[in-house]
């Protein structure tokens, strides 16, 4: 119980948010609204679970809204030429793990900062992209959006793929001795070397991973309209930064896990359309966002200082 | 008694040949006659204005990210900071009827303040710098769409501030003063007072330089308030340039000053770097996106470039290290082991 | 069993063995090459001569893996442990293959972590997060790790250093067990009561060489102790000038919980050495750290010609007047990527740099002026700190706090790792320091250092003074206080 405490506690402020919202704002709780609300989210949920391994492992990555822009519109092309669905996804997968790969190999191997690095990375594929597509939508084929099948179905497809992700996830980080290979390097990287762990391909894997993550999301967001926004992933890596830092897993590495992300991913997903239901603007949004990060940061520093006495 | 392994004197021109600023300085050259024969307007003296009012507002956060950098920290946050700077400087003026030197030197405050609170995170509850700065980053950018409701544009300044940004005063575009006074003032700051001194240190290690006497929590606070102050100021600039504040304004101005410092030489570990590497960095980062213009390249072209440049940049300063590491290790180790005092 | 003949230089022809079932002590002063021949067993260090025999076999060039799979394992004060998983998950990452496809079988590690403890008799729950244990828990778990890797020679470096009675007691079973298991184990302490307990032989180190091996049944306290010591007070000291003047420092129960340090009562005098002596984990350079404010006091009072100070941080004992030349030369004495000059400096800004302008001509001259005076070698005082020899390097961090003109000066091991020509030279400056007027507070391990330089000798031992011996005592004497073992020497 009190192993899991900063989970429950989020679990709690989800409840919490929920109740108000039922008594303050009951019109939140409509099938169709919420459906749309979870399946908007279901990719987001994916990406937070690629970003979550990252952070434990010590590093950051604030290159995946570049990378899920870039997927988007690379998935969304190879369909309009009429690739059939079985291969987009792979390849948007290969391409996201790909430039997960550019990441690993820059702070695996030449050991450079991971904030610089997917600092670079964010803008170069982002810039490149834009060059590229110069902001042009890319229209989808038929057989594309929802995969084919009626929306309800395909709602319900997604969110059924995140979740399964995401226990898949959650089950290989706890129970399958990689998974525990990146807390050990997150937690000391050096007695994880002592314990016979190479913590520089667990870094360069770590990175990969996310990469193909992101491709898969990429895809799950594809299929969600008929076009393909080319700034489909702006904002995106502060958004899972924030969930994955709510949802308890430590800046500094070795902690958390993706139960908390998912719960720390639901409060503040529920956090928008509440505002929007409060009559609040939604420009409060990335303030809001923002404040959220600081806080949790700071909570945990607190809490951290305190049994250091 | 060992003889000192390497005389850095002995080795003369090759040295100030192979410094980093003198390569940036060549690359600056290089880009210059390049764009020079790609571009006819380039080497205009009108051009040549342009480069440096543009400049400006990245420059000015360049400069003042080089202490930070040299402290072994970082800020992400300035981007963010100069459009919330930016706004509040905007509404001071318009809604709260403010003359524009007010407002201006009401705005350095609030630069300040959002300085100081970062300071404050960062020195008090020791966190981390990366983390912080993200989570201001997107606060401060946050604040400023909120409070312009994501539309609102301040436009309509007085000739008078306008002059600033646009005009030129002696000669010179009008904002150069400014930013020559700022670039001398952080230039002496980190070379000439025992504040930059004490920025290396921390750099080179924050424990020795506490046991050396050094306070290094108030030197860390100061160059993140400096931060702030100068965002606010290179807002105020921006303002007076574009003749408008948005929202959006500084958006992604972090990631050319971080580049502009990096390619001027500064370790991004801390302790190693000058203000005049930036300087090149900056004029380096200024040409190359002017000259594309010139040379009919979109300006993603810039963006993209700069991005693979923070890379080189990175990358040039680790490689040398490895290769020089994996040299001596093909080496045979020393003969006598220092016996470690444990028990 | 394993048998090891070692050729380092700070080893000279040592023979050691131990038997499968036997506790083996290994006893010596500071310095006297114990960790050494440590790292030489472990594989850290390759030993320039002799021969390692494990198990009957030679094993040409012993490397840390080799050791491990041989089943040498060693129990350190500084455990490298995750701090952030459990118990059992830092029991089994140890113990487990490295592969990358294994499903983890949690039940399986939480019982044998729970098995390897109780085995200890450790009241550890292997749940436990490894952050929250404490130092002595610690060593638990990695005790526990060894004894789950099957080692077959377990080495503990001051295993009971932090340990409670009941916990040395829990540790004394441990050890009988492995020894029950036909383990061999080498026990490095200085408690000379545990050994007697404990240990089946104890091997004495001194100098580098091995100066005798014997059952401890035939083996006194007073025996031990003087083979520890043994050799002549050879080098010569300079000599100590008499009289001493005001009261400069005065330290009155001073406590400080963090650290450890309790009850410490202390005075120096204007041109007096004061000597720190007492063994690794006494509370020396804790209460260096006190007096210098890295860990400020939170019992007691300290005056400073006569008026009482509070020392919050390294600036306000510096502005009081109070130098710390620290122990670890590399991290905290200088800072090696900055010039010679630089770092002579830093402390003094306020007093050479007026209005935080730096004056390089200034800096230069007063450089070469110290580099001149100490003779230091080096080709200039923009040399890089890190370029320096021990000695030097050691030389350029006294003379940063030199030029602060401190009233009090701390040094912490100012010795160590320095060759004897740059010993000698920073003796005579030590000597001269007192002459001018300075007090001197000097902690050393050095015990000729100890005798032969300071007027005092103030000998702690668990964080506080034991004994205030007048400074030309036996070393007999030192050794005892140090040990706990006080026979002459009072309070005061």
């Amino acid at each position: 119980m009190k192993r899991h405490f900063r989970e429950l506690s989020v679990a709690l402020a989800l409840g919490l948010l929920l109740f108000f919202l039922a008594v303050a704002a009951p019109t939140f709780y409509q099938p169709q609204p919420l459906l749309s609300l979870l399946t908007r989210e279901a990719p987001t949920l994916v990406v937070a679970c690629g970003i979550a391994l990252v952070i434990i492992g010590r590093q950051i990555d604030i290159s995946v809204g570049s990378q899920f822009s870039v997927c988007s519109v690379c998935a969304g092309l190879l369909a309009s030429m009429n690739w059939p669905l079985a291969l987009v996804l792979p390849a948007s997968v290969a391409i996201g793990a790909l430039m997960g790969a550019v990441n690993g190999a820059l702070v695996a191997g030449l050991r450079l900062p991971s904030i610089v690095v997917t600092l670079a990375t964010m803008v170069t594929w982002r810039e490149g992209l834009r060059w590229l597509r110069q902001g042009v939508w890319v229209d989808l084929p038929n057989g594309i959006q929802w995969f084919g099948l009626s929306q309800a179905a395909g709602q319900w497809t997604l969110i059924i793929i995140a979740l399964l992700l995401l226990v898949f996830m959650a089950l290989a980080m706890k129970h399958l001795s990689a998974g525990r290979f990146v807390y050990a390097v997150g937690s000391d990287a050096e007695a994880a070397r002592l314990a016979g762990i190479r913590p520089r391909l667990v870094t360069f894997t770590t990175f990969v991973l996310m990469g193909a993550l992101v491709g898969l999301a990429a895809m799950m967001n594809v299929a969600q309209s008929p076009q393909v926004d080319p700034n489909s992933g702006t904002g995106l890596e502060l958004k899972v930064i924030a969930a994955v830092v709510v949802g308890g897993v430590a800046i500094s590495g070795g902690r958390g896990n993706l139960w908390g992300v998912f719960v720390g991913l639901l409060l503040l997903a529920c956090v928008s359309p509440a505002l929007t239901h409060l009559h609040v603007e939604a420009y409060w949004e990335k303030a809001i966002q923002g404040a959220i990060i600081l806080l949790a940061v700071v909570a945990d520093g607190l809490r951290s200082r305190k049994k250091e006495r | 008694m060992a003889a000192p392994a390497n005389n850095p004197k002995s080795s003369g021109w090759r040295t100030i040949l192979f410094r980093h600023e003198t390569i940036l300085l060549l690359v600056l050259v290089l880009e210059w006659f390049y764009f020079n024969s790609v571009g006819p307007r380039f080497g205009s003296l009108d051009n040549t204005y342009d480069i440096l009012r543009h400049s400006v507002e990245i420059g000015l956060l360049a400069l003042v990210m080089t202490p930070i950098i040299l402290t072994g920290g970082i800020d992400l946050s300035v981007g963010s900071l100069l459009g919330l700077c930016a706004i509040l400087f905007g509404k001071l003026w318009r809604d709260a009827g403010l003359s524009p030197v007010m407002a201006g030197i009401c705005t350095l405050g609030i630069g300040a303040l959002a300085g100081g609170l970062n300071a404050t995170l960062i020195t008090r509850l020791r966190l981390p710098p990366l983390i912080i700065t993200l989570g201001t980053y997107s606060l401060f950018r946050g604040l400023a769409e909120a409070v312009t409701h994501g539309a609102d544009t301040f436009t309509n300044f007085p000739a008078s501030f306008l002059f600033l940004g646009q005009e030129r005063w002696l000669g010179l575009p009008a904002q150069a003063p400014i930013f020559v006074a700022v670039a001398v003032a952080i230039w002496v700051l980190v070379h000439r007072t025992t504040f930059g001194r004490s920025f290396r240190a921390i750099g080179f290690t924050p424990e020795g330089a506490r046991y050396a006497g050094i306070p290094v929590e108030r030197r860390i606070a100061l160059v993140y308030v400096l931060a702030g102050i100068v965002t606010a100021l290179a807002a105020i600039i921006y303002t007076a340039r574009l003749g408008q504040a948005k929202a959006d304004a500084g958006t992604g101005y972090e990631l050319f000053a971080i580049t502009a410092v990096v390619l001027g030489g500064t370790s991004i570990f801390g302790g190693v770097g000058s203000v005049h590497g930036t300087l090149l960095g900056v004029a380096a980062i200024a040409v190359l996106n002017n000259g594309l213009v010139h040379a009919r390249q979109p300006r993603e072209v810039a963006g993209m470039l700069t991005g693979a440049l923070l890379l080189l940049a990175l990358s040039g300063s680790v490689v040398p290290k490895m290769l020089t590491t994996l040299w001596s290790r093909r080496q045979t180790p020393p003969a006598n082991i220092q016996p470690t005092e444990i028990a | 069993m394993s048998k090891s003949y070692g050729g380092v230089r700070a080893l000279k022809g040592v023979s050691f063995d131990l038997r499968p079932g036997e506790v083996h002590a290994l006893l010596g002063e500071n310095g006297a090459g114990k960790s050494t021949l440590i790292k030489v067993i472990t594989g850290a260090h390759q030993p320039d001569g002799g021969t390692i025999e494990i198990a009957g076999q030679q094993v040409r060039h012993l490397t840390p893996a080799a050791a491990r799979d041989l089943g040498i394992a060693c129990i350190y004060q500084q455990p490298a442990l995750f701090p952030d998983l459990t118990v059992a998950e830092n029991i089994a990452l140890r113990l487990e293959p490295a592969t990358a496809g294994r499903r983890v079988d949690w039940p399986t590690r939480h019982v044998r972590a729970g098995q390897l403890l109780q085995r200890i008799g450790a009241e550890i729950f292997p749940d436990a997060e490894v952050r929250s244990l404490s130092m002595p828990e610690q060593q638990l778990v990695e005790i526990a790790c060894a004894l789950g890797a099957g080692a077959r020679v377990v080495i503990m470096d001051e295993p009971t250093a932090s340990l409670t009675q009941k916990e040395v007691q829990l540790l004394f079973g441990v050890v009988r067990d492995l020894q029950g298991s036909g383990v061999g184990v080498i026990y490095i302490s200085h408690r000379l009561e545990e050994i007697f307990t404990v240990a089946d032989r104890v091997t004495v180190l001194r100098d580098g060489e091995s100066v005798g091996t014997n059952p401890v049944g035939e083996m006194n306290k007073a025996s031990l102790i003087k083979l520890m010591v043994g050799r002549e007070v050879s080098t010569i000291y300079p000599p100590a000038e008499g009289a001493s003047g005001e009261v400069v420092l005065s330290l009155k129960n001073i406590g400080c919980a963090v650290s450890g340090v309790r009850n410490v009562t202390l005075d120096v005098r204007a041109g007096e050495v004061v000597g720190l002596a007492g063994l690794v984990g006494a509370g020396r350079t804790e209460l260096a750290r006190v007096l210098f404010g890295i860990t400020p006091a939170d019992t007691g009072e300290i005056l400073l010609n006569g008026w009482r100070l509070t020392i919050r941080s390294p600036q306000e004992a510096v502005a009081h007047g109070i130098a710390y030349v620290p122990e670890d030369r590399r991290r905290h004495g200088v800072i090696l990527d900055m010039p010679i000059a630089a770092n002579m400096t830093m402390a003094i800004h306020r007093i050479i740099f007026p209005g935080a302008w730096l004056r390089f001509g200034a800096e230069r001259q007063l450089a070469l002026d110290y580099i001149r005076d100490l003779d230091v070698k080096t080709y200039g005082p923009e040399a890089p700190a890190g370029s320096l020899s021990g000695g030097n390097q050691q030389k350029v961090a006294l003379t940063r706090w030199l030029a602060t003109k401190p009233k009090l000066l701390i040094l912490d091991e100012p010795t160590q790792g320095v060759d004897v020509g740059a010993k000698s030279e920073i003796h005579k400056i030590i000597r001269r320091l007192a002459k001018d007027g300075l007090a001197v507070l000097m902690i050393s391990s050095d015990l000729p250092e100890i005798l032969g330089m300071n007027d005092r000798i103030a000998v702690m031992r668990g964080g506080t003074i034991t004994a205030i011996l007048p400074g030309k005592s036996d070393a007999h004497d030192v050794i005892a206080a140090a040990l706990g073992q006080a026979e002459k020497g009072s309070a005061q």
